[in-house]
């Protein structure tokens, strides 16, 4: 236990803080640069440009800190970061801080469906791929993944959208309720996972297959089904579950587009309206969050990638 | 096989293993028509170099051949003829009748798995027991062939090339099979474990087991005793018990493979290392790590110009990296690695064990040389007389890797390392993976090439007699 807490939550830790200081100084940074007064620009996002005045440019400057020097103002700002005091959204005015934890909960919940989507859909098709190598079944997928990896998130969001919600209207086309409305955001997102996770597990499965190692497990005398239970599953898991950690990049990416399309009331929903609203606060507090939110699946991975290799633990 | 050498082998009380005019075939006929019986208690040894289709019989024998060859003539076994059984029915007969000792023991092991489960295994799913009671057998296998009782519970990468071969044995024993076909048992084992492994097999063939045995080492063979067939591309030369066919080979193939055993070199010239030969590299104190296992420790080196020094070892004991400690490929853990002063980096080298993964595929030699040429701004006018130098045809310029075989390939990396003038070289196991022919060839001209040109080599391999003939010292490891 103490070994898997050095080797895995110790790292993912200080990724976690490193990741929480780059977003700080990235907003802080981006606050700083915008140009003509920042008071006044960031007023206009707030207010709509006809009701600017001094007094709504002194507010902003004022919870900002912008008249402060910039080192102290750099200071103070990841001080306020620090304490998870990550001040009010500009728009609402309620508490950055209790906004996102209320929306990550629906992040994390349509990442969870793509994850289980993906999970169902890629390694099945790809053991099923691998194990009749260049059989019709392989070719299909590997068009399919192919196809459908090469075509970004939103287009296959609007795409699931036109053929399943509005044509054959068996599912909603956006919006939040029950997990109806779940299916068609989490699958836009799970078809791009699967496609390269039933590649990854394709090969794996072949390699396995014509491994010495399962070709001894045949011949000391297991059947082919018992053989791949115990030498071919775990070897397989592997490699799929490690690059599962890669491909979190592509999930965290894609819920920004696909939240936006499907209007699901996430975290990436909430960057992209802070990103228009000039709502820096609100830029910051989801930028974070989601950023923490990479770093902790990511740590989950490792947890199972730990779990699964014995090598891990033993080196 | 001649008719009447058939009839001589014949044997009234049944072999175990009878085949008759097996052959195997792709697109054409890749191992010709054999015929022989193998008999409990009789080692039966298939001797020859690679490429000679010996392990396609193994193949054959056990059912197993890869996609796309097949089999014809007649294979009995305890008088069935198993070449006409439906593939379910031969599958049924591993571990229970028949079990094959895989080449490469630390790659037939799973990865992820300790050792005792994957001999318990056996125990428990072939044979059927209990699963406490296979664990205790399995721990009873390992512990009759010497295995200390922490191996147990160490994963395969944890185990010594030694060790990994035995809990191997355990793992194709424990189902009971009283057919045992060796594939090549001590490909990567030095001397000592060779032995081992040989008198694990012996002791089988003693209880009364069948053991047929297929292998490029003379000194396997030697040792097993029994009948002894010498195969080359396929076809037979020769034939005959043991003892007779290794002292007294008639066919040309037989006489030049035996001579091609390191043990039977000649003892070539080896003039003295001048007294006022510059140290070129020096090693104090050095550790070696790798993967976070301490490898080796402790180690000082000082190499001159013009020696030829033999690492020995077996696989898995840090040959490879304590070489790529001393060329500063990998960092040492202690001590420090010098070279002598003024030398470009580039003229520190390494040839490496396996020719076709040391060249592009994708390009013809002529170019793959040109840009060392170019690289290095040398004069390309000192390519034709090392390639007559190293006896490669200039047509060979033309071709791909691919279509290179392995000796002319290896000696493609000669010349590539020659061009750059080397001081040091250090040559990784260069001709393991060659026949025993083409190995005499590589290991004589890169000893002369290295004292010719006056450049230390470093000469790993898991064969003492080889550096034994060859070097001025021997390290082991």
């Amino acid at each position: 236990m103490g070994k898997m807490i050095r080797a895995v939550v110790v790292p993912r830790a200080l990724q976690a803080v490193m990741v929480a200081w780059t977003v700080g100084t990235l907003t802080f940074v981006l606050t700083r640069a915008l140009p003509g007064d920042m008071a006044y620009r960031i007023a206009a996002g707030r207010y709509g440009y006809d009701n600017v005045d001094a007094a709504a440019a002194a507010a902003v400057r004022q919870e900002l800190g912008l008249d402060q020097p910039p080192l102290l103002a750099y200071a103070s700002w990841l001080w306020d970061l620090l304490t998870l005091n990550l001040g009010r959204d500009m728009v609402s005015n309620e508490p950055v801080w209790s906004e996102v934890t209320h929306q990550v909960g629906h992040s994390l919940v349509l990442a969870l469906v793509a994850i289980a989507f993906a999970v169902l859909l890629g390694p099945a098709l790809g053991v099923a791929a691998g194990l009749r190598r260049r059989g019709a079944l392989d070719h299909a997928s590997l068009a399919l993944s192919t196809a459908l990896r090469s075509v970004p998130p939103f287009i296959l969001g609007i795409g699931l959208i036109l053929v399943v919600a509005v044509e054959l209207r068996w599912l909603p086309a956006a919006g939040h309720g029950g997990f109806a409305h779940a299916v068609l955001p989490g699958l836009a997102l799970a078809l791009g996972l699967a496609a390269v996770s039933s590649r990854v597990t394709r090969n794996a499965v072949v390699a396995v297959a014509r491994s010495p190692f399962f070709a001894f497990a045949r011949t000391k005398g297991l059947g082919e089904a018992l053989a791949f239970r115990r030498h071919g599953v775990r070897n397989v898991a592997v490699p799929v579950v490690s690059y599962f950690g890669v491909q979190l990049i592509y999930l965290i990416e894609g819920v920004v587009v696909v939240e936006s399309l499907f209007a699901w009331p996430g975290i990436g929903h909430a960057l992209v309206h802070a990103i228009v609203a000039r709502n820096v606060p609100m830029i910051q507090g989801t930028a974070l969050v989601m950023g923490l939110m990479f770093v902790a699946l990511n740590a989950v991975v490792d947890g199972i990638c730990w779990g699964l290799d014995p090598r891990r633990r033993a080196s | 096989m001649t008719a009447s050498a058939t009839q001589r082998r014949a044997d009234p009380a049944s072999p175990a293993i009878r085949v008759r005019d097996l052959s195997v075939a792709a697109a054409g006929e890749i191992v010709r028509p054999m015929s022989f019986d193998v008999h409990p208690g009789e080692p039966f040894t298939i001797l020859g170099s690679s490429g000679s289709g010996k392990s396609l019989l193994s193949q054959a024998i056990m059912g197993n051949l890869p996609e796309g060859l097949t089999a014809s003539g007649r294979v009995e076994i305890d008088g069935v003829d198993v070449l006409a059984l439906p593939r379910k029915a031969r599958e049924a007969m591993w571990g229970r009748t028949l079990s094959l000792l895989p080449q490469e023991p630390w790659h037939a092991l799973d990865p992820t798995m300790t050792a005792l489960p994957q001999v318990a295994e056996t125990h428990r799913h072939v044979r059927g027991l209990a699963e406490a009671e296979s664990a205790s057998r399995a721990r009873d296998d390992l512990a009759a062939l010497g295995l200390p009782p922490e191996a147990a519970d160490k994963l395969p990468m944890q185990l010594s090339g030694g060790m990994a071969q035995r809990v191997v044995f355990a793992a194709a024993q424990a189902g009971g099979a009283p057919i045992v076909i060796v594939d090549e048992p001590t490909k990567g084992l030095d001397a000592s474990r060779r032995d081992d492994v040989v008198a694990l097999l012996k002791r089988a063939v003693e209880a009364g087991g069948v053991l047929l045995t297929i292998t490029h080492d003379i000194a396997v063979a030697r040792q097993l005793g029994g009948y002894v067939m010498v195969m080359r591309a396929g076809e037979l030369q020769e034939e005959g018990p043991a003892a007779t066919v290794l002292a007294n080979p008639r066919s040309a193939y037989a006489r030049q493979l035996i001579a091609a055993d390191p043990e039977n070199w000649p003892v070539a010239a080896r003039p003295p290392v001048a007294a006022d030969a510059p140290e070129v590299l020096r090693a104090e104190g050095v550790a070696v790590i790798r993967g976070g296992r301490h490898l080796v420790t402790g180690f000082d080196l000082a190499v001159r110009a013009g020696e030829i020094v033999g690492v020995t070892g077996d696989s898995g004991c840090g040959k490879s990296s304590l070489g790529d400690t001393l060329l500063g490929l990998l960092k040492p853990g202690a001590g420090r690695v010098t070279r002598a002063p003024g030398l470009a980096p580039h003229r520190f080298l390494k040839l490496y064990q396996d020719p076709p993964t040391a060249f592009s595929r994708h390009w013809p030699m002529r170019v793959l040389l040109d840009d060392v040429v170019r690289l290095h701004r040398l004069d390309p006018g000192r390519i034709p007389p090392l390639m007559e130098r190293l006896r490669l045809a200039p047509e060979l310029l033309e071709r791909d890797s691919r279509s290179i075989s392995g000796g002319e390939l290896q000696r493609f990396s000669i010349l590539r390392a020659l061009l750059l003038d080397p001081v040091f070289i250090f040559a990784d196991e260069p001709s393991s993976r060659l026949d025993p022919i083409i190995q005499q060839e590589i290991v004589a001209l890169l000893a002369e090439m290295a004292r010719e040109r006056r450049c230390a080599l470093l000469l790993v391999s898991h064969d003492m007699a080889l550096v034994d003939h060859v070097c001025d010292r021997r390290i082991a490891l």
